[in-house]
């Protein structure tokens, strides 16, 4: 709750600082609609070839997209920003801020910096996955908690990803470009799982964890999500979280000296 | 002329050094020019199956080695000034490069030349791999192969002077990050990499039709794979020729006006 | 409250390091076994410093003032040694602990560019959590004494160098801090606001009791603020103590600046010459032989101009470090 609390005051810092630009907001608006275009554009020209694809029909194709741009929304907002920046002070040695404030270190460097803009994106995702689920009909009580839990699994997923990469940066140099990985692969995840090669599949769900935290919430909207893959994401996010927090206290170790 | 070229062998050797710096990180940027193919190929392949095996003539494996080809002339013809030129006017580099006795362009074409001559050999061992990887068949000819690398080096040039004027609109605009979006956005679905323009739907292919990029990626593709017979690909160098006159002739007429207007802003 | 603010014995610190050649071959044998370097960046320091104390912390770059700040405010750990400070163990970053201190640094900022100060003093009371309240009244006490006023109501961006660093200076002390570190508070400021930030750090010090641990290149601010300077050289501790005292022992000459009218004669017999102009000169002369001195420049040549001058606190650090003072 508390750091709930205390992402969303960064999140006002944040939005407020970039409403004194105008401009931004029209260009900003028109990256994140240019992005929709894309998709959707994408959409179209495989629908108007066949009207399912590997078992998914338009409105589960769309749900997808839904959660593809709104993970990557959510990633843009808080994780890209705070890890880069995170990275950066760890190489110049100025985590110090960070480090003396009375709050944890670990939520102040994942939350502290933002880029409101992907708002937009984050509302353009759930704009999708809402017309979608309306597509759909009637939606249980028990499937939107299923959507809420895989999506919320697959974001844990993906954020304890990045920190574990960012941590990296507390023993190796140069790990920025490894990002540049994640988002390369990111762009597979607007498609199917299923239209993959096994060796491709396996590295999307294992070695960048874009599958879990894509294709799984998709997947609720078509009730095609059992209880055990349900408890599986669960698991799986508790087990990075956990993870990727050991990594950050060892990292925090070093940074400050205790264990060399 | 010859100074020119003294130019080039200057700059590409300076280029050449810095990039090498810096090959680790080189190489990993590459890898975003396999996964866009591989996304393609599986979603094409998915679609083929779907329609029995076979979409509008092209079967999985067609799909493979038209991905794959796209692949290389998409890093060929792949430029990024666009990228760069705001920061550019930004930071005050443009004045200093506008001090030097050499038009600008000739430095980011030998930077992009080099980058070229160290990856080539990366992405082009990789498209072998996908090509056996996704069973991509290739009947090649001396004659197709000879077509193709005019239609490749044509195809360059074209994309470079196009791409080169869109990244002149950071001299009328500081957002032109967002216009690059959109110009990237309709160069996936108008040069035919993101589908065949043979399976896209038809409004879509009467407007690529009327545009130049085509002749940017998916002709020289079209080429070495034989779709469409020698006198189509004569005719298709001729089109991009007279883009390329037309491209140039703005390209002209857009750096004058802009740097008129970089100038008269006077930063 | 304790009497004692800091206290440390025997701290020291240590930074490892590989080295290696140039050339791929060096690269490949420092693979297999590297050849590592210790620097010693803060060795065997034992001090104490008492609740409601400034203590200047002076060195020459690299003598292992920042490493000693940092293992003071818990950002590292220390190699051996004990340090405690406000009855903590730094290292540890107790909330306890974190909640009663600040770190202001001169050259790097944590104020929202694009915001304004306003707008972070109300997410930096809610990381401290500081009563509403409190904060209000802490602010425009703060504001007074600043003199911020509608300051903290523009964007930071648009802020001058020296109203960036008070309305850093209130961010920092939001959560009215027992210990304060600040290092180079003053840097790239302009003379004046340099004093107006000297003024005010002796005043929330006054009020406060606030224990103040200064490093600074800067004497004037070392003069103003400190009773009390720890001098590091090369990691240990070169003299500890009072600054007065300290000038006095090694300030043993006087500077004594004379013009005559007409140009400027021999002047080297009266005292050593530090600087020769056209019609006149500047003297290092022995303390004692300064009456003397005057005396007879006085009576010798048609002075237009003469006076005495301690030598600057620069000039005393210096000597501190090139002849070794011992505490």
């Amino acid at each position: 709750m508390r750091a709930l609390g205390l992402a969303l005051r960064f999140l006002w810092i944040g939005v407020a600082g970039q409403m004194q630009y105008r401009a931004n907001f029209v260009a900003q608006l028109a990256r994140s609609l240019v992005g929709l275009a894309l998709g959707l554009a994408g959409l179209g020209v495989v629908l108007s070839n066949t009207p399912v694809l590997a078992g998914w029909r338009a409105r589960d194709l769309l749900a997808l997209l839904g959660v593809y741009t709104l993970v990557g929304g959510v990633i843009g907002l808080f994780v890209r920003p705070s890890m880069q920046a995170l990275m950066r002070d760890v190489h110049l040695g100025r985590l110090d801020f960070a480090l003396v404030l009375p709050e944890d270190a670990q939520l102040v460097a994942s939350v502290g910096r933002v880029n409101a803009w992907s708002l937009f994106d984050v509302a353009l995702g759930l704009g999708m996955i809402g017309y979608s689920a309306l597509a759909t009909g009637h939606m249980g009580i028990l499937q939107v908690l299923t959507l809420v839990v895989t999506l919320l699994a697959g974001l844990a997923v993906v954020y304890s990803f990045w920190l574990a990469l960012a941590c990296s940066s507390f023993w190796l140099l140069k790990v920025e470009n490894v990002l540049l990985v994640f988002d390369d692969l990111y762009e597979a995840a607007r498609w199917p799982l299923s239209i993959y090669p096994g060796w491709l599949r396996w590295a999307l769900t294992l070695l960048v964890p874009v599958a879990l935290a894509v294709t799984f919430p998709a997947q609720t909207l078509r009730g095609q999500l059992g209880w055990w893959q349900v408890t599986g994401a669960v698991a799986a996010a508790s087990v990075s979280l956990w993870l990727s927090r050991r990594l950050w206290l060892a990292g925090l170790r070093r940074y400050s000296g205790a264990s060399s | 002329m010859i100074a020119l070229a003294g130019v080039y062998l200057a700059q590409l050797r300076v280029h050449l050094a810095s990039q090498l710096q810096y090959r680790a990180a080189l190489l990993l940027y590459q890898l975003s020019a396999v996964v866009e193919p591989v996304v393609s190929l599986a979603v094409w392949s998915a679609v083929a199956s779907a329609r029995g095996g076979e979409v509008r003539g092209y079967a999985a494996r067609d799909f493979a080695a038209y991905f794959v080809v796209v692949m290389v002339v998409n890093h060929l013809t792949r430029t990024w000034t666009m990228n760069e030129f705001d920061s550019r006017i930004a930071e005050g580099t443009l004045s200093l490069s506008l001090l030097l006795p050499a038009h600008p362009i000739h430095n980011d074409v030998s930077d992009n030349l080099a980058s070229k001559l160290i990856t080539a050999p990366v992405v082009w061992a990789l498209a072998g791999v996908l090509s056996v990887g996704f069973g991509a068949v290739f009947d090649l000819s001396a004659r197709r192969v000879a077509l193709f690398a005019l239609a490749a080096l044509l195809a360059f040039v074209l994309r470079f002077a196009l791409e080169w004027m869109v990244a002149l609109l950071a001299f009328w605009t500081t957002r032109s990050s967002a216009f690059n979006g959109l110009y990237l956005t309709a160069l996936l679905f108008l040069s035919g990499q993101f589908a065949p323009l043979g399976v896209v739907p038809v409004p879509l292919r009467e407007v690529a039709d009327l545009l130049p990029f085509r002749w940017m990626i998916s002709f020289p593709a079209d080429v070495l794979l034989g779709r469409g017979g020698v006198s189509w690909a004569l005719r298709g160098l001729g089109a991009q020729c007279l883009w390329l006159a037309v491209v140039v002739m703005l390209l002209a007429v857009v750096w004058r006006l802009g740097l008129r207007r970089y100038t008269a802003v006077g930063s | 409250m304790d009497a004692t603010a800091i206290t440390t014995r025997g701290l020291s610190r240590s930074f490892r390091f590989t080295v290696r050649e140039p050339g791929l071959g060096a690269a490949l044998r420092s693979l297999l076994r590297p050849t590592t370097h210790e620097v010693r960046a803060v060795e065997a320091v034992s001090f104490e410093i008492g609740a409601g104390e400034i203590m200047g912390l002076l060195g020459q770059n690299g003598a292992g003032k920042t490493t000693l700040v940092k293992m003071l405010a818990g950002l590292l750990h220390p190699s051996s040694g004990e340090v405690r400070a406000l009855g903590h163990v730094p290292w540890r970053r107790e909330k306890g602990f974190l909640r009663r201190i600040a770190l202001v640094m001169g050259q790097r900022y944590r104020l929202d560019w694009h915001l304004p100060a306003a707008e972070s003093f109300e997410m930096y009371r809610a990381i401290y959590r500081v009563p509403r309240q409190e904060c209000r009244r802490t602010l425009s006490d703060l504001c007074d004494l600043l003199d911020l006023g509608e300051v903290v109501l523009k964007p930071v961006r648009m802020l001058s160098l020296g109203e960036r660093m008070k309305c850093e200076l209130a961010t920092a002390l939001l959560h009215t801090p027992d210990l304060l570190f600040l290092d180079e508070p003053t840097i790239g400021l302009d003379v004046e606001m340099q004093a107006r930030i000297r003024g005010f750090l002796l005043e929330y010090n006054r009020r406060r009791g606030a224990t103040v641990i200064l490093t600074s290149h800067y004497m004037a601010d070392v003069e103003a603020l400190c009773e009390r300077v720890l001098l590091l050289d090369r990691g240990r501790v070169l003299y500890d103590g009072d600054l007065g005292a300290l000038s006095r022992r090694l300030g043993t000459h006087k500077t004594v600046r004379v013009e005559v009218a007409g140009p400027a004669p021999e002047l080297g017999r009266y005292g050593e010459v530090v600087e020769r102009t056209a019609t006149g000169a500047r003297l290092r002369v022995p303390r004692e032989s300064v009456p003397e001195v005057t005396a007879r420049l006085l009576s010798e040549h048609i002075v237009s101009d003469l006076t005495v001058e301690d030598v600057p606190l620069e000039e005393v650090v210096r000597l501190a470090f090139a002849s070794g003072v011992s505490a």
